[in-house]
């Protein structure tokens, strides 16, 4: 992006409205399911664990875990990188 | 059918008081039998947004503690003569009212008007409660904020909790430059937040500011872009399919341009 893009406020920083929105949606999860941040990355690790158990090798880390917001129901959707088999 | 509507928020000066000013003289424009009910007790507002603060003589709690009749309190608009405004007790706390006497004056009120709006204190409280016991319908205005989103988020289980269904939602002060810079929550996002249907969008307007100093409702300023779309809040209550007004701080030929091309729709 480089020097235009600094120019323009669209530096290294995440707007604003797209840092909001991303603290609500934690915030909003804790609300409502009594679910700290703490606890998340917890069910990351158990997460992790588990999967290890049935996958090449799952980093807790790399577990991505949104909370999806619906009319009748929330989903909990988790992003899971794999580590590709035929390269080990 | 009499349809009771409470406007609440959970975070206190989004603009719940604005918003019952304003839709109940655009619904009484249209020609609506409407009455606005301040159910702030203690913190009496509605009626200085309305410029009607002269004319009290009784409030809510002296119809609930027999002191005089609903009609005795009942104050009649300056300009328009189906609108009429029952005004909060300044000096009595929340406690003064009960819930069961709370649905017992709206349903007095039902028999009267078309439509009751119930402007509901700030908070999750007493008042709060009260405000919504007698509704058929919820509002949740918010704005575009992490704090009063949050609430509003409070607010839509405790109003599904008090089986009065999902509540609609008005983003009010919505300000289009900043959003369209990044630095502002958009409508959509908070929307996908709180997952509940939109019901209007507010600009940031100080035409509010103005018609709030001499007590007239902004609905009576053709200019005003907050003005029109309270009004379109109101036509969308009386079930008619209005499209979202384009959102930009001048009237003119950008408004124009965003209309065609229908982008930024409030
Ligand atoms: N769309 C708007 N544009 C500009 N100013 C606004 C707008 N909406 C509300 N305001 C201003 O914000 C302030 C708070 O509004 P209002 O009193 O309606 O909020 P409220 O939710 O009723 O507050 P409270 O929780 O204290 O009852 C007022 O000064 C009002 O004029
Ligand atoms: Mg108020």
């Amino acid at each position: 992006m480089g020097f235009l893009g600094n120019l323009f406020g669209g530096g290294r920083r995440d707007r604003s409205a797209s840092v909001a929105k991303q603290r609500l949606m934690m915030v909003l999860v804790d609300d409502r399911y009594k679910l700290t941040p703490d606890m998340l990355e917890q069910m990351k690790i158990e997460m992790a664990e588990v999967l290890s158990r049935y996958l090449p090798h799952v980093d807790s880390d790399q577990i991505e875990v949104t909370l999806l917001r619906g009319e009748a129901n929330d989903h909990l959707k988790a992003e899971i990188p794999l580590k590709r088999g035929r390269d080990e | 059918m009499a349809r009771v509507i409470t406007i609440t928020s959970g975070k206190g000066g989004v603009g719940k008081t604005t918003t019952t000013a304003n839709l109940g003289t655009a619904l009484a424009m249209r020609g609506a039998r409407v009455a606005v009910m301040d159910a702030d007790i203690g913190l009496r507002n509605l009626d200085v947004v309305m410029g009607l603060e002269n004319r009290i003589v009784y409030d809510l709690v002296d119809v609930v503690e027999g002191r005089a009749r609903l009609r005795q309190a009942l104050i009649k608009d300056k300009r328009l003569p189906e609108l009429c405004l029952l005004p909060a007790a300044q000096t009595r706390d929340k406690d003064a009212v009960s819930p069961e006497q709370m649905v017992y004056l709206t349903n007095q009120l039902r028999t009267e008007f078309d439509f009751i709006l119930i402007d509901s204190p700030a908070g999750i409280e007493g008042g709060f409660r009260n405000a919504i016991v007698g509704a058929d319908e919820v509002i949740i205005v918010t704005t575009p904020e992490v704090s009063a989103v949050r609430d509003a988020d409070r607010i839509v289980g405790l109003v599904e909790a008090a089986e009065k269904g999902t509540p609609s939602l008005i983003v009010n002060r919505i300000k289009p430059r900043l959003v369209n810079r990044g630095e502002m929550l958009s409508v959509e996002d908070v929307i996908e937040l709180l997952a509940i249907n939109l019901l209007g969008i507010v600009p940031d307007d100080e035409a509010i500011v103005t018609s709030t100093n001499r007590g007239e409702a902004a609905v009576y300023d053709q200019h005003s872009l907050a003005g029109r779309a309270f009004l379109n809040i109101a036509r969308r209550l009386n079930g008619e399919e209005v499209p979202f007004l384009p959102l930009q701080d001048q009237p003119g030929v950008l408004e124009r341009f965003f209309g065609i091309f229908g982008r930024r729709r409030t």
